[in-house]
């Protein structure tokens, strides 16, 4: 019964994993055979502009991404968890960009963030400098980041929710008699008990980020000069150019940083569980 | 925690406006490239902008049509969509079925190491897989690379969906299965009439992120793509985006095509999307 399973995950998962990490070894066009080359991939690219480039960039996509979205979801789902009406309504609007793919989210908003674009035309009635975006070295990335949290936060909004709906009145009852002010009862009482879901927030938030790659290819191609290029966007661009060898140690490196934190995360979990 | 805002009246409108801003911020994007689908190409950056198209034209739609076969793109959408679900939601039940309830050797350590692979980003397997796709392809023309083959199989299991179902599959009582047992039913037998039907809303969850994780699928569709005959429907609206950076009317219908049905049936099924999608959050 599981042998369906076991041989796809051997075929689709395990022989890719190992491969994936022989190749980073050699230098590989796809053609021919891999030439056994040690560790020359990995010192390369650590000294390689472009991939140096795009490893910093996705800290940032991801810093800027994780500093950004759950407090904005956190925040909503605080405003959604009051009694109002229309509670599905809203709940709804803020979760329609999660169904969405990436790329109908990022194609919109390069509409919106054109030179043209609704966003300027907004600017510029407040009387408010406008920008070409996503021209612009140093805007780009900030303007990708903007269209990710835009698309996840309602994720982080809805699991809040849920949470924060299984929290016992009876604590919020206790710190009331304790005379907490509304703040202080979210910082006692709410921040707390929700411990393990802010830690699963940022565990898929985080893991997911460090992929980023669907929006890039729509709004700005990884440009300009490498402002958006991120790790997977650059193992695509190596691969494009029949480097595989190269490819493969980029896809390693993620994978390790991945597995760093992972490993970190886990351990603070631990404890913190404790 | 609830009344504290709600009893004051000032609070409680500052609240209705927070909520409402937000939502328009939500909602705005998808009404705006709406409308831009119905505008002529000379109205779409129009200043100031037209929020209500007029005049208003399906010329836009019927240039989509024509620059690609959009069609196509949403059938095969539809085909490589059905076929991971139902693969998923079949395989990965049976092997979670087998983590769950049975017993055989190495059981434990075999979950240990697929739970493992939950760490590897697909990126890392995506050169491989290729490699696997072209070889696949040059052994039989009909599947590997540029084939439904190459679309489907790599996602036919999913580890975080056997480790859903495990979960779920853990809280139905041995002693059910026990007396089925003794009463003579074969393991097959027992999978048919007790534990599919008690599995069901799992099976549902597991098939909503399935769902919405291939038909939203990007860049593996993108590689493993070269004709319009496999291409789905966000490889071909990227190509679309790509295409045609001066009318983007055309693309805005585009993207209206490729988002309005997902976005309906989401409306629909609301509560069973949001409960698929955040499955595991609550024990996580």
């Amino acid at each position: 019964m599981v042998a369906p399973a076991l041989i796809a995950a051997g075929v689709f998962l395990y022989v890719p994993i190992v491969f994936s990490g022989y190749w980073s070894l050699t230098e590989y066009s796809g053609l021919g055979k891999p030439e056994w080359v040690g560790l020359t991939n990995y010192t390369h690219l650590f000294r390689d502009a472009e991939f140096r480039k795009a490893l910093l960039n996705t800290f940032l996509f991801v810093v800027l991404g994780m500093g950004i979205g759950p407090v904005l979801g956190f925040l909503s789902a605080l405003l959604l968890n009051n009694a109002v009406r229309f509670r599905g309504f809203f709940r709804a609007a803020y979760f329609v960009p999660v169904m969405t793919s990436l790329v109908v989210v990022a194609t919109i908003w390069k509409v919106l963030l054109n030179d043209q674009g609704l966003i300027n035309q907004i600017l510029s009635f407040f009387e408010l400098p406008t920008r070409s975006w996503l021209s612009n070295t140093t805007t780009a990335l900030p303007a990708v980041v903007v269209t990710s949290v835009w698309q996840g936060f309602g994720f982080e909004t809805v699991v809040f929710l849920a949470a924060l709906q299984g929290i016992p009145r009876e604590l919020y009852d206790a710190a009331k008699v304790d005379g907490a002010s509304y703040w202080q009862q979210v910082r006692n009482v709410t921040l707390p008990s929700l411990r393990s879901t802010i830690m699963f927030v940022y565990i898929i938030g985080i893991i997911g980020s460090f992929q980023v790659y669907d929006q890039i290819y729509v709004m700005t191609g990884g440009g300009p000069i490498n402002s958006t290029r991120t790790l997977v966007f650059d193992l695509v661009e190596r691969f494009n150019q029949l480097d595989l060898g190269q490819a493969s140690a980029v896809a390693y490196v993620l994978l390790a940083i991945l597995a760093l934190l992972s490993y970190v995360q886990i351990f603070i979990f631990e404890r913190g569980g404790r | 925690m609830t009344t504290v805002v709600a009893r004051r009246p000032l609070r409680r409108t500052l609240l209705y406006i927070a909520l409402f801003i937000t939502s328009l911020l939500m909602i705005g994007p998808f009404y705006w490239a709406l409308a831009t689908s119905f505008k002529p190409s000379a109205d779409v950056f129009a200043s100031p902008p037209k929020f209500i198209p007029s005049p208003w034209t399906l010329e836009n739609y019927r240039d989509v049509f024509t620059l690609l076969p959009f069609q196509r793109y949403f059938f095969n959408s539809v085909i490589v969509t059905s076929a991971i679900v139902g693969l998923n939601v079949v395989f990965d039940t049976a092997a979670a079925y087998a983590f769950a309830k049975l017993r055989f050797p190495g059981r434990d350590f075999v979950f240990f190491l697929l739970l493992v692979t939950l760490m590897v980003p697909f990126q890392v397997n995506l050169i491989p897989l290729y490699r696997i796709m072209v070889a696949l392809h040059r052994f039989n023309p009909h599947l590997g690379v540029d084939t439904y083959s190459a679309l489907i199989l790599p996602g036919m299991i999913q580890v975080f969906g056997i480790f859903l179902m495990r979960q779920f599959l853990r809280s139905i009582p041995d002693e059910i299965l026990e007396s089925a047992r003794v009463d003579g039913a074969g393991e097959f037998m027992i999978l048919r009439k007790i534990v599919v039907p008690l599995a069901a809303p799992g099976m549902a969850t597991l098939a909503i992120f399935t769902f919405l994780g291939a038909w939203n699928d990007f860049l593996w569709p993108l590689l493993v793509t070269n004709t319009d005959a496999v291409r789905t429907l966000p490889v071909g609206l990227a190509l679309l985006a790509r295409k045609n950076t001066v009318n983007w009317g055309d693309t805005m219908a585009g993207t209206a095509l490729a988002a309005g049905p997902m976005i309906l049936v989401f409306l629909v099924l609301q509560r069973r999307f949001i409960e698929g999608l955040t499955a595991g959050s609550l024990k996580g």
